[in-house]
């Protein structure tokens, strides 16, 4: 089961597989391409063929796609099949799953318009939908419209993370950014960019230890009922 | 080895888990090492099945070819059967194919799906741990969330890296 995931998570998990593979910048834009390309192709071929598998076995075609693609790539091309784990990650929570909840994507501060289209399993759940053929058009358009803001995000910080590894760890010599410890250092300051945005509003929660300083009768924790 | 276990070691700590454990130490903790046990179990039968086929000439071949088809659907199997997680799954198919790649010997393999294991344990211990410290301490605002959390799994793989280094 995946968690629901905003679009900065999930081009962050999709990166951490990525970081095994020891390659340079040129290398790493063309596997990162691949991904992306593989994604879009996947949530495409899902979306016309969804009818065709009976019921629960969605949840199961879906890694069993992604070993049969992984050895067919690793076959051609020798590219090691770490990559199935980003397209696992990059792909949306709601894809086979039962949920009808639409991800939420905000991009430097802005929430895109929320797609109302239900998952392939929700839909199932729910039925074929009623809304005439130019409506239900628009909302695929708008789901995509997610996946492909999805894919170009995952393939920029992906190449923006090369850029780093290649300038500071090759060209300048230190060696913690060829690293993992280097990297997640350097996606620690993109999160917090990222997480820091003008005008972004932030979690009203207190920590725990914000709370025990607050007291029981102050702490929104401890709010009686 | 050493990117693997840091990878899948955060990987699995950040959605791996159920989240509720982590204001459990103790019960995360076993959690943590009862999983480290499946994951070597499932690497490790898949090493010696694969290993098996690879014994019969008749379809010796075809096992060296589908290096990544026939353990990863044993891999999807065998964690269906214990009702693991995708990135379970995809976590074990990953460690056998670097192990496979790198050491064909089974014994050895074995081994180092063992040291695979206890490494990601190890990372997802600390990192539990970590975690469940940084839930009492002041931690500016600006930096709760992913970016402590990638500063937190820098750290364990600086760590993790010195040991790396003697093990590799």
């Amino acid at each position: 089961m995946k968690l629901p995931e905003s679009l900065f998570s999930r081009m962050l998990l999709a990166y951490l597989p990525f970081m095994v593979y020891p390659y340079g910048l040129f290398k790493a834009g063309v596997a990162a391409l691949w991904i992306v390309a593989f994604f879009w192709g996947t949530v495409v071929f899902f979306w016309f063929t969804r009818r065709l598998f009976p019921g629960r076995s969605l949840k199961y075609a879906f890694p069993l796609w992604l070993i049969v693609w992984a050895q067919a790539v690793w076959t051609l091309t020798k590219l090691p099949p770490y990559w199935i784990a980003s397209v696992f990650f990059l792909v949306p929570v709601s894809f086979l799953g039962d949920t009808a909840k639409p991800g939420h994507v905000r991009v430097f501060s802005r929430e895109l318009p929320r797609s109302q289209y239900p998952s392939i399993g929700a839909e199932r759940r729910l039925g074929p939908s009623k809304l005439p053929f130019w409506k239900r058009n628009k909302k695929f358009g708008r789901y995509f419209f997610e996946q492909v803001l999805t894919g170009i995000g995952f393939a920029g910080f992906v190449i923006l993370l090369a850029l780093v590894r290649e300038i500071v760890g090759k060209r300048l010599g230190m060696q913690a950014f060829e690293q993992p410890a280097g990297m997640l250092f350097v996606a620690a300051a993109v999160a917090f960019l990222w997480e820091n945005q003008p005008y972004r509003k932030r979690s009203q929660h207190l920590s725990i230890s914000e709370n025990l300083k607050l007291g029981p009768s102050k702490s929104p924790l401890m709010k009686r009922k | 080895m050493y990117f693997l276990i840091v990878t899948f070691g955060f990987l699995l700590a950040m959605r791996g888990a159920n989240p509720a454990l982590l204001q459990k130490p103790v019960e995360g903790l076993k959690c943590t090492w009862r999983g480290a046990v499946d994951f070597f179990l499932t690497a490790s039968l898949t090493l010696a099945l694969w290993a098996f086929a690879a014994t019969f000439e008749k379809i010796q071949a075809g096992v060296r070819e589908y290096t990544i088809l026939g353990p990863g659907i044993v891999v999807f199997l065998l964690s269906r059967y214990q009702k693991k997680t995708d990135l379970f799954f995809l976590s074990v198919l990953a460690s056998v194919f670097m192990i496979n790649s790198k050491q064909p010997d089974l014994l050895q393999g074995i081994l180092l799906a063992w040291v695979v294991s206890a490494g990601i344990a190890l990372f997802q211990a600390c990192f539990l741990g970590l975690r469940y410290k940084l839930f009492f301490s002041h931690v500016p605002v600006p930096m709760k969330g992913w970016p402590i959390l990638c500063l937190l799994a820098g750290f364990i793989s600086v760590v993790l890296g010195s040991f790396g280094t003697l093990v590799f």
